[in-house]
């Protein structure tokens, strides 16, 4: 069967989107991959379609624990029942029962801390497994922008499950985190499919404004301007919130905050309204959009500047996933950067907090193995947040031996390096704000690619028309509804006949 | 209706940060993200650290009180004089004033703060018992310790408490005088019963949500869609749950919606406030801050009266079981109904087993007092649990006695009546016949 009578089958898609039939082909013919497809073109295919053609399981590791929760409803909502997330929503009871009936499970998703336990990576090897897939695979690099300390056992792990046929797939890598996905999980040979990262139908804009205030009137001239719905992007949940509350108070749009302060109902609630067209604008941190399938988003603001070129794109990437013109517009203010800065360093623990751990490790004698069952205590007594605890940990208790004095000065070593890259990555995404030259064409180049056309609206240093992107409609201004609940309630539940 | 936000420029203006200091008891306006008027004529604060959503009537300031304000310069307000005392309260100092006020100082507001978060000690479930404050027992699990320490701080300030020892407050008369006022405006939720059903709200809260948008999605043929609850024990509850009903989709929904509009339909409660967060097809329902800001009450406001009317239905299903069988099950399958504690329950099993209690200290290696500690709390839930085998039937008389001349519920001053009687014996009476002997 041709790969497009399989799309056929079991896809309501009437096509392949650039670069899925050429990684679904690669990984059919036995390659190790490495795919690097742009946001909005359905990596999930890529391990979806090959799973009807190769005998066995396809074992997916997802960062995300809301990430791997989409992609199953997603799979179920296709009519495929043979699919399972094994992560910490499942009870014990859950979770025996899914590792005692895995034969019955096509399409197994794992989170990383789950294939850290040996039951289940015992279980897994008893599996036959057709195809090993990491998804957000530049997590597995500290290169990347998104590096996850769990993701670098899953290198361990492949071995362990006799090195099965891999896919790595990604967003957004450079070269160099290629090389390091395919290093660290022990692929000797590999395909390499690379799209660019190029998002045409995407017209981006850099604007500059004086202030703060000035940045939140000018937020509020843009959302009312623009085409939605749209996504504006913050570093802060604060700021997020009070920028929904200013959009909603100066009442022409519904506009709601999302960011993981909120408890798990407000999340998914927030996010269906928005898919749902109830919301015109979501005011988020970066926890907004993995995994969320909308395709008509009109406009991305950036409230901050991102911390990375490879996060920028990732977030102005939720926009015209229907390659209908879609426009961001990255607002700018002296000294964002600064901010910027402090959030990198902020995530990694201090020479002081190192110190200080290390002091207690020495005079209690605490062993590295047994560091996570003080892990309140010591978090608390050296100050750490849960990032910068998670990193400590991840690095300790990989070690092979132990030596507070010498292990203490390596950590420290890791922590300054770290703390390096991030500074060159805001750097880089500096220099993008602040290049004369054309946007679309730095990105591409940092990329190693050369931009082979030019589109219309290219960029906001080559020119954008901006009523091009406007919204037509007059705003309808809402009445207010006199509330009847016996009358929504039966819009819920009953069907239209039968509402008098 | 906005007005000014940014507060990072050191705007100072007078009359709210007097205001907002004498509130917030803070001396910078770091926290603040916004202060606007409505309407209406109140002023409001926003306060990002804990979602405070004050209103300060705006009669305090005469120069703008009964104008329309939707552009009020900085220059403006700072020419305003503030005029006025202490503003009314916040419903959830209501609340807490209303609590202190039973507890009459015998103990700290970390007991109160216990009791809103449901912490589950034999401590806090005997407190909620002896004061009769069972219906907020772990209402409101989310409060956290210092937003609590920071309401103390603001109340004595304001002169409504004043504190007698440690941790423990009295009312004032301006403190009585300003509950009384907000209470005859903003009554309590009369339906709330936190102690009773603080198992099964939640549970049931999920599995209602849940099963509305599933059968609305069914009776409109939709398959596609995405679960507004992603716990993947209320799916497969809701999957089981459904497949156990007769008759067809279109027959489930319906009697969802008349189990729904029976339930609900009572003129003491305000069932829109349950109604807007529900999700069906292609309408996905309001969060709890939208929620409140649509309704127009503060969300710690709408939050209890959310809560009063899911506990109104659950009486009303209770009573009369048959009669609602979707809601029931719902309900009635959620997680056990024991609200024991589990250390408890271990000793309850070994007493069962006819250990003494001695012996259940000896075998669980624990000390005397905290099986002690167990009993009472046996005695505060099991109805069925005997007593007189630990108090002889005479003594439990006299304590009970006492009990009732006693209004103050001070255990030393029921001990220096029934002088033979140990503090264990004492609790334990109250425990098994608080309830019913002080009403």
């Amino acid at each position: 069967m041709e790969l497009k009578q399989y799309l056929a089958k079991y896809f309501p898609f009437p096509d392949f989107r650039p670069g899925q039939h050429e990684t679904i082909d690669a990984v059919i013919e036995k390659n190790h991959t490495i795919s690097m497809l742009p946001t909005g073109t359905g990596k999930s295919l890529c391990y979806q379609l090959p799973g009807y053609i190769l005998e066995g399981a396809v074992l997916v590791v997802s960062p995300l624990l809301s990430l791997m929760q989409d992609q199953v409803e997603q799979i179920m909502a296709m009519g495929e029942k043979r699919v399972i997330a094994l992560n910490s929503f499942l009870s014990p009871q859950q979770k025996a029962f899914a590792l005692l009936n895995l034969e019955n499970y096509k399409y197994i998703f794992l989170s990383p801390e789950m294939l850290g336990m040996e039951s289940v990576q015992d279980r897994l090897k008893r599996l036959s497994v057709a195809l090993f897939v990491v998804d957000e695979a530049h997590c597995i690099s500290q290169w990347g922008y998104d590096f996850r300390p769990d993701y670098l056992k899953l290198g361990e792990f492949r071995k362990k499950l006799g090195k099965p046929l891999t896919l790595a797939l990604t967003a957004t890598a450079t070269e160099e985190v290629r090389k390091d996905i395919a290093e660290k999980l022990y692929l000797e040979e590999w395909k390499e499919v690379v799209y660019s990262v190029d998002r045409p139908a995407i017209s981006l804009a850099l604007e500059r404004v004086a202030s703060f205030r000035e940045k939140l009137e000018r937020t509020h001239e843009l959302v009312n301007f623009f085409k939605g719905p749209g996504i504006i992007y913050f570093s802060s949940k604060k700021v997020a919130e009070q920028a929904a509350s200013q959009l909603r108070e100066k009442g022409t749009k519904k506009a709601m905050a999302y960011h993981g302060g909120l408890n798990s109902e407000s999340r998914v609630l927030i996010q269906q309204q928005f898919i749902n067209g109830q919301l015109d604008v979501v005011c988020a941190t970066s926890a907004f959009g993995m995994g969320i399938n909308k395709d008509n988003v009109r406009y991305v603001i950036h409230f901050h500047m991102p911390m990375q070129l490879e996060s920028y794109l990732q977030e102005i990437g939720r926009a015209a996933r229907d390659g209908l013109d879609s426009i961001a517009i990255l607002l700018y203010s002296p000294g964002d950067e600064q901010l910027a800065y402090q959030l990198a360093e902020a995530e990694l623990p201090d020479q002081y907090q190192v110190e200080r751990l290390f002091g207690v490790l020495m005079e209690q004698q605490i062993p590295y193995d047994g560091l996570s069952q003080r892990a309140e205590e010591l978090s608390m007594v050296c100050g750490f947040t849960e990032i910068q605890w998670r990193i400590i940990m991840e690095y300790l208790s990989n070690l092979e031996s132990q030596n507070y004095l010498a292990d203490s000065e390596t950590l420290m070593q890791l922590v300054e390096n770290r703390i390096a890259v991030k500074k060159q990555q805001i750097r880089t995404m500096l220099d993008w704000i602040q290049t004369p030259g054309c946007k679309r064409e730095f990105i591409l180049e940092s990329f190693n690619e050369e931009l082979a056309n030019k589109p219309a609206n290219c960029c906001s240093s080559c020119g954008i028309n901006r009523e091009h992107y406007k919204e037509t409609k007059s705003s309808i201004e809402q009445e207010e509804t006199v509330m009847d609940w016996k009358h929504d309630l039966a819009s819920i539940l009953l069907i239209s006949e039968r509402i008098e | 209706m906005l007005i000014f936000t940014d507060f990072s420029e050191n705007v100072f203006l007078n009359p709210i940060v007097k205001l907002y200091r004498q509130h917030f008891n803070k001396k910078s306006f770091e926290n603040v993200y916004q202060i606007s008027f409505c309407k209406n004529e109140t002023l409001k604060i926003k306060h990002s650290a804990c979602h405070f959503h004050v209103k300060i009537m705006v009669y305090y300031f005469p120069a703008i009180a009964g104008r329309e304000f939707f552009s009020v310069s900085v220059k403006d307000l700072l020419a305003l004089q503030y005029k006025g005392d202490r503003m009314g309260l916040t419903y959830l100092e209501s609340v807490v004033l209303s609590i202190l006020k039973r507890i009459n100082g015998e103990r700290t507001i970390y007991a109160l703060l216990h009791l809103l978060q449901g912490k589950r000690s034999s401590q806090t479930i005997q407190d909620a018992h002896l004061y009769k404050l069972t219906p907020y027992f772990s209402t409101y699990p989310t409060v956290s310790r210092s937003r609590l320490e920071k309401m103390m701080e603001s109340l004595k300030r304001g002169g409504l408490v004043e504190e007698i020892a440690e941790g423990k407050v009295l009312l004032t008369s301006r403190g009585e005088e300003k509950l009384r006022l907000h209470l005859a405006k903003c009554p309590l939720p009369e339906f709330l019963n936190g102690w009773k059903y603080h198992q099964v709200t939640e549970s049931f809260w999920e599995r209602l949500t849940l099963l509305v948008q599933v059968s609305s999605n069914l009776i409109h043929q939709e398959r596609s869609y995405i679960p507004i609850r992603n716990k993947q024990e209320t799916l497969s509850w809701v999957k089981q749950f459904i497949k156990q009903q007769s008759g067809d989709r279109y027959t489930l929904a319906e009697r969802l919606y008349e189990e729904l509009i029976s339930a609900l339909e009572n003129s003491a409660i305000k069932p829109e406030l349950v109604i807007i967060r529900l999700t069906g097809f292609k309408k996905i329902g309001l969060t709890l801050s939208q929620a409140s800001e649509q309704i127009g009450m503060e969300p710690t406001h709408y939050h209890y009266e959310f809560l009063n009317c899911l506990h109104f239905m659950f009486n009303k299903i209770l009573d009369v079981p048959s009669a609602y069988p979707l809601l029931d099950g719902l309900l009635n399958k959620a997680e056990r109904l024991e609200p024991l504690t589990l250390s408890a329950k271990k000793t309850y099993k070994l007493l069962q087993l006819g250990y003494s209690a001695d012996e259940v200290a000896a075998v669980r290696n624990l000390k005397q007092g905290t099986i002690e500690d167990h009993i009472v709390e046996i005695a505060l839930i099991k109805t069925e649990f005997d007593i007189d085998y630990y108090v002889p039937a005479s003594k439990q008389e006299r304590i009970l006695l006492a009990a009732q001349q006693i209004s103050a519920k001070k255990l030393k001053q029921m001990k220096e009546r029934v002088t033979d009687a140990s503090y264990f014996e004492i609790r334990l009476v109250l425990a098994k016949y608080g309830d019913i002997e002080w009403n």
